[in-house]
């Protein structure tokens, strides 16, 4: 007979599984053990309140209604088309990004995908075709996944998703960077695509051009949003550069407009470009307030970002600009391919919180008249005497879709941290 | 010098390089000059009054307490620190503050540090090619083949695609003196290469710079190697206070102190 090692021991029940896991952190200790029984009753009395009152009492007539006005203001009804195709490019590109990062975008796809689902199936008033037009994004992110080719090497630490995010275009050349360049281009192709299927152009049957004024609700809280993000990385990063200069004037320069900038809250800076600013342009030109919002948005989150790009570089460690140097780098190629890149990585979630306050800040731009989606609210509240109680439902839909993109934000962030490993060197 | 220290006597030795190196010592040129050369840190003077020439192929190490000035010292021979006085000539090129001498002199000395100071964001490869292709110019697929043959003589070809965080100590230092030797330079400067390692992966490295000592490369090493010394330099030099002490062969300084404070140190430490 041979001898049978003995298995080894199992540890005590109490430690482990379901039960291990309560008393460990619920019943550790008996004042632990009441305060997670008072919590408890709290958290059930307060969910079964709400939650009464959200299925039972509250009417989101209010909602159903008026979706569209919600969702994209007072956008012609004919061009409605127009922005379905523009969701439809979004969403191949979401398939494309969840076949070549997939630990980043994987569930971001998932919970996009189910959202849509849920808008097209549910019994509410909507033309047929916008209907097809919306469940067609389900199988277009299958066309990005299956356009994409998986990525030749999945190991972890790679710096493709944070090139092909930020700063790719400047940097990608030669063997330090193999960024898929086909998704940028895609991402570039789509963007402009995105800007004329918004906006139209004149003379194209179908195209007609929509006054920018029209552009409201959620789409111009996204669409100005998305505006900032992408400008103002850059931007920051040049502030920042500038700052860090060797040059007096420049350095002077950025550090006069970061501070002014900073030093000034957003609504007046609104307020300036729509009423104070113009008195310098030349009579006939009339830029559009949309344009005047989007640009002064992107100038003051590129100041905090200018900012966070310095702290970023600031925390590298002087060696790796020593070690440049003495391999013969010059000062411009230790600062982009050595000190930026390292410098960034350091401040993702940096970045990403400066995002997710940038899209709640472009609420703000009712102050100069625009309807987006938290004045939308309010108008249809209140300049209707049918809705007049309703506030609280409104309100509740607009915390709800606000926290749904910065929690998609903030999620997606924490994953590219994870694929880039932050805080590991 | 690979025949008189008997170590890794297969290493391939360039033409140009064999016949320097069958010359002795003392008919060789003198590829740095360093002249009366001082470097002050505010009031704090780190170095004094430093002379010292080191023949093309040499190994020189240098050694002493710490604050002595030796890091200073090595890191003013490619002008990572500023000397405020006094005259460095490498290979015939004057430092100055002429951008020029300074590109030519930092393609000409190559530097390994205590921390390694690899760039963390970019592999193995990425940061042996890096610097031959921006500043050499090379093309990409012939400074590739060069890292794989730099790597396959520090002996860790197999490591090419990794970042330097999945590397241990050693074999990140080991990929420093590649990344060094990339540059192609006629000199390189050690600065304490092994004191950031484990015992166990300090030998890897030290192999790695006796097999290039052998090829005849031209270095100054600051270390607390001794047997190293003893066994690879050809002159030693000991600092203290920001000064020169002494200067001689390991025979010398090991047996025969000229100074009394070489003796000292040697005592403390041995």
């Amino acid at each position: 007979m041979t001898a049978r090692a003995a298995p080894a021991p199992l540890p005590p029940a109490t430690t482990v599984g379901l039960q291990g896991w309560l008393r460990q952190n619920l019943f550790s200790s008996r004042g632990n053990s009441v305060v997670t029984v008072v919590l408890a009753v709290v958290l059930a009395w307060f969910v079964f309140n709400l939650g009464s009152w959200v299925f039972v009492e509250a009417d989101w007539t209010v909602i159903i209604s008026r979706a569209p006005l919600y969702i994209v203001g007072l956008y012609p009804y004919e061009g409605y088309w127009r922005l379905c195709i523009c969701l439809l490019l979004i969403s191949v590109l979401l398939g494309m990004s969840w076949r070549a990062w997939p630990n980043a975008a994987r569930r971001f796809a998932f919970g996009f995908g189910a959202v849509i689902l849920f808008v097209g199936v549910f019994p509410h008033e909507m033309a047929p075709e916008h209907r097809a037009l919306l469940l067609l994004n389900l199988p277009a992110i299958g066309l990005g996944y299956v356009l994409t080719p998986r990525p030749a090497d999945a190991s972890p630490g790679r710096l493709e998703a944070i090139a092909g995010g930020t700063l790719a275009p400047a940097l990608e050349r030669g063997a330090i960077f193999s960024t898929p360049r086909r998704m940028i281009s895609a991402a570039l192709v789509a963007l402009v695509l995105t800007m004329i299927l918004i906006l139209g152009i004149a003379g194209v049957p179908g195209l007609d051009p929509v006054n920018p004024q029209d552009l409201g609700g959620l789409m111009i809280n996204l669409l100005l949003a998305f505006f900032g993000i992408v400008c103002s990385l850059p931007i920051g990063v040049g502030l920042a550069l500038g700052r860090r200069s060797s040059l007096p004037i420049l350095k002077v320069a950025c550090v006069i407009f970061i501070e002014v900038i900073r030093g000034v809250p957003l609504i007046t800076l609104l307020f300036m470009s729509r009423h104070i600013l113009p008195l310098t342009f030349p009579e006939d030109l009339n830029i559009d307030r949309v344009y005047l919002a989007g640009i002064t948005i992107t100038i003051f989150s590129s100041a905090y970002m200018a900012e966070n790009v310095r702290g970023g570089m600031a925390a590298v460690h002087p060696g790796q600009a020593e070690a440049a140097r003495a391999l013969g780098l010059r000062d411009w190629q230790n600062t982009l391919l050595i000190t930026l890149p390292q410098g960034l990585r350091n401040i993702i979630p940096a970045i990403v919180g400066q995002f997710i306050s940038l899209f709640k800040d472009t609420s703000l731009v009712y102050f100069i008249g625009m309807l987006d989606l938290v004045e939308m609210g309010r108008v249809s509240v209140q300049g209707n005497q049918e809705f007049i109680d309703n506030g609280r439902e409104v309100y509740l839909f607009i915390a709800l879709v606000f926290w749904v993109f910065c929690f998609s934000m903030s999620f997606i962030s924490r994953r590219i941290e994870g694929v880039l490993g932050v805080g590991r060197r | 010098m690979a025949e008189t220290n008997g170590v890794h006597a297969a290493v391939d030795i360039p033409a140009d390089k064999a016949e320097i190196l069958a010359r002795p010592l003392e008919e060789r040129d003198d590829i740095v000059v360093c002249e009366n050369v001082h470097k002050w840190f505010g009031d704090f003077c780190a170095v004094r009054d430093v002379s010292m020439r080191v023949k093309r192929g040499e190994v020189v190490v240098i050694f002493g307490p710490s604050g002595s000035g030796k890091s200073t010292f090595i890191r003013m021979i490619n002008r990572l620190e500023e000397h405020q006085q006094g005259r460095i000539v490498i290979d015939g090129i004057e430092m100055t503050n002429d951008v020029r001498n300074l590109d030519a002199i930092r393609r000409e000395v190559g530097m390994v540090f205590q921390q390694f100071n690899l760039f963390p964001h970019i592999t193995v490869l990425g940061n042996i090619t890096l610097a031959p292709q921006r500043v050499r110019h090379l093309p990409r697929s012939e400074a590739e083949a060069l890292a794989m043959q730099l790597l396959e003589r520090v002996g860790i070809p197999e490591q090419a695609g990794k970042y330097p965080a999945e590397l241990s100590g050693g074999q990140q230092q080991r990929v420093a003196i590649a990344r060094a030797l990339a540059m192609q330079p006629q000199i390189m400067l050690f600065d304490e290469p092994t004191s950031a390692l484990d015992p166990e992966m300090i030998k890897e490295v030290l192999d790695a710079m006796r097999e290039l000592a052998a090829t005849g490369m031209t270095m100054l090493c600051v270390t607390h190697e001794m047997g190293f010394a003893r066994e690879v330099a050809d002159r030693m030099a000991f600092f203290d206070e920001g000064a020169l002490v002494e200067l001689g062969p390991p025979d010398q300084i090991f047996n025969d102190p000229q100074e009394d404070r070489t003796k000292m140190f040697l005592d403390q430490i041995l």
